[in-house]
């Protein structure tokens, strides 16, 4: 399948303190994939979303999307970060917190109105949440905010979606939430890319993978590269252990 | 109520308002500290400025505070960015060195300059009523007032403009810069705002008393809504009522009116925390104690729901033997159990009634599958399940 490509990355490098994280990264993601990002601790897989999405600044290295730079191309673009990455006692609902998924198309200074407040509403809906609407974010349970989390991405109504550890710390039941709303994004010719921690689920849930360790070890089709080569060249001698994890 | 008293207390107001709304803000981004170090960085703003005007509320004085004062922000992230130091460190590093220029340079021209250092840390608000601007022979009313109503209409104004783009990035910083929103220009422009309503109010209630003003009345509103929205009103409220009360008490004590409002936020944030309906002391402690009760009540229903086919483990007697619980523990659960109909006492021997055991089942099934949608039901009922 030589499909477009969706997301272009050409020497990347990314350092914090003179210390690179992320070292010459080559990597070309096609349209309409479900891919992981894989690799261990600080392996560098959130810092190549936030380098993608221009959160943070890269030493070296350009990121196309759709062939243009993130910046303007941003509207093709959802982002789903960490959920740990922000405070959950922030005095907001949980459809406010969706409608904040409208706030890119908008622009600055520009308010949510009427029709921002539905689409919100159906993203709620579609991740099982919509009778939460109104409930204060830090009544939710772990599993409810990373649905919320989901929808806000959702609601901007993306072509590529950059999710970081969606599955981190949910209970089981929204974790098959999740991964079926993933695939049907998808089917709908969607790009997802995804952190991703278990090995275990990776052929079950992706079709494409990279495996990262501050260098790009290898990308394609998991079906062709997910085996115990890569796994070691990626983690080591003792990625089994890493898998039983 | 005299004119000079109205107007006092409009300036008390205007200035509570001007700093509630980026108080909100720096206490929802955990950044309090900031503002103690703004409060006493803007002194060589504010000295220099004053040695070139020699006019304390000259735009010129208003502008060089105001960039001391953003000044420190960005030496503070230098610092921290160094990796060597954590924040507050480098906060505590900065603001004394800003500081002391400031009060080095006061002191090197105490002679020529009628510019000291009380005034500038602690304001006078009985004074202001007396610096006033004047047009020919109309009285246009207080400087301060002119001065702290043109940063508080500029506020509102940025705050309305910008409400989203400060919500989005104060909630989360990741999502806003994807979205294009540059939580740098966001950030910035906070600290600017903070930076100049701070050199604004310092003149009225003073540099440190300025500090209260921001954080108080944001942290008191904290604690009783869940709304960002309702979070500003409420801090501009408290910030109101500390204004007018804090006058008043000083009318009566004969004390100072800066330090009165300050003792009055004080005291209505402290009725806060002890009262709130669900962040406040008293409510956690019971819902605590409630839990507590709870768990043992559990454990209690588990013990009898695991043993349903043997008496001698039901006995009343037995419990305290087999479970290990004091008699008064003991007591406190067979008598809240047999409030709820969960058991039935019969000859000492208890037994789980339907209720009873329904709930036990439920709470087993919740405790080991650990579901989303079980949970809910449980909320209702108990506190135990509501974090």
């Amino acid at each position: 399948m030589e499909d477009q490509i969706a997301v272009k990355i050409d020497d990347l490098t990314v350092a914090y303190d003179y210390k690179p994280v992320l070292w010459d990264i080559d990597l070309a993601i096609p349209e309409g994939v479900l891919m992981a990002i894989v690799g261990p601790n600080g392996a560098g897989k959130s810092t190549l979303i936030k380098a993608i999405l221009d959160i943070l600044k890269p030493i070296a290295g350009s990121v196309e999307i759709y062939g243009k730079p993130y910046k303007k191309n941003r509207a093709l673009v959802a982002y789903v970060p960490q959920k740990g990455s922000v405070d959950w006692d922030f005095p907001t609902t949980a459809l406010d917190v969706v409608m904040m998924g409208t706030y890119g198309s908008l622009g600055w200074i520009k308010r949510p109105g009427q029709k921002e407040k539905k689409a919100a509403l159906e993203a709620l809906e579609k991740v099982g949440m919509l009778s939460f609407k109104s409930r204060q974010i830090s009544q939710l349970s772990g599993g409810q905010q990373q649905r919320i989390f989901l929808a806000r991405a959702l609601v901007q109504n993306a072509s590529i979606y950059f999710m970081d550890e969606p599955f981190q710390g949910v209970d089981a039941t929204t974790e098959k939430a999740i991964i079926n709303i993933l695939k049907e994004l998808r089917k709908a010719g969607k790009t997802v890319v995804v952190v991703h921690h278990d090995l275990q689920t990776v052929p079950e849930y992706f079709d494409w993978v990279t495996f990262l360790n501050v260098k790009k070890i290898a990308t394609g089709p998991v079906k062709d590269i997910f085996n115990d080569d890569n796994l070691t060249k990626t983690y080591g001698i003792n990625y089994k252990v890493a898998i039983t994890q | 109520m005299n004119s000079a008293q109205i107007e006092i207390q409009l300036i008390a107001s205007l200035v509570a308002i001007a700093c509630a709304i980026p108080g909100t803000f720096l206490v929802l981004r955990k950044m309090a500290l900031i503002t103690d170090a703004i409060s006493h960085s803007i002194l060589p703003g504010i000295v220099i400025g004053f040695f070139i005007t020699h006019d304390l509320s000259s735009p010129l004085l208003i502008l060089l505070a105001t960039a001391s004062g953003v000044l420190t922000v960005v030496l503070v992230e230098f610092i921290q960015k160094t990796g060597l130091v954590k924040e507050d460190t480098a906060i505590g590093l900065v603001f004394p060195a800003l500081f002391s220029i400031g009060i080095i340079l006061i002191s090197k021209n105490a002679s020529d300059v009628h510019l000291d250092i009380d005034a500038v840390l602690l304001g006078e608000l009985a004074f202001a009523p007396f610096d006033r601007i004047t047009v020919g022979t109309t009285d246009l009313g207080p400087k301060s007032l002119w001065i702290i109503g043109s940063i508080l209409i500029t506020t509102l104004l940025l705050l309305i403009a910008f409400f989203k783009e400060l919500k989005v990035s104060t909630f989360d910083k990741g999502l806003a810069a994807s979205l294009g929103f540059s939580p740098a220009i966001i950030h910035y422009g906070l600290m600017t705002v903070s930076s100049v309503t701070t050199v604004g109010a310092f003149d009225a209630v003073g540099a440190i008393l300025v500090i209260a003003l921001m954080i108080a009345p944001a942290a008191t509103a904290y604690l009783l809504t869940q709304d960002l929205k309702k979070m500003l009103l409420l801090a501009t409220l408290f910030g109101i009522t500390g204004a007018i009360l804090g006058y008043w008490s000083a009318h009566l004590l004969d004390a100072s009116i800066s330090g009165s409002i300050t003792t009055v936020l004080g005291i209505v944030f402290l009725l806060v925390y002890l009262f709130a309906k669900n962040k406040g002391l008293i409510s956690v402690l019971y819902r605590q104690k409630q839990q507590q009760k709870e768990v043992l009540l559990l454990t209690f229903l588990l013990h009898l729901h695991n043993h349903s086919d043997e008496e001698e483990e039901r006995k009343v007697a037995h419990l305290n033997d087999h479970i290990n619980w004091q008699k008064v523990k003991s007591r406190t659960v067979l008598s809240l159990a047999l409030k709820n109909n969960m058991i039935t006492i019969d000859n000492q021997i208890i037994a789980l009634t339907d209720k009873g055991k329904t709930f036990t089942e439920e709470a087993i099934n919740y405790i080991i599958t650990n579901k989303d949608t079980e949970i809910e039901k449980m909320k209702d009922r108990f506190f135990l399940f509501r974090g």
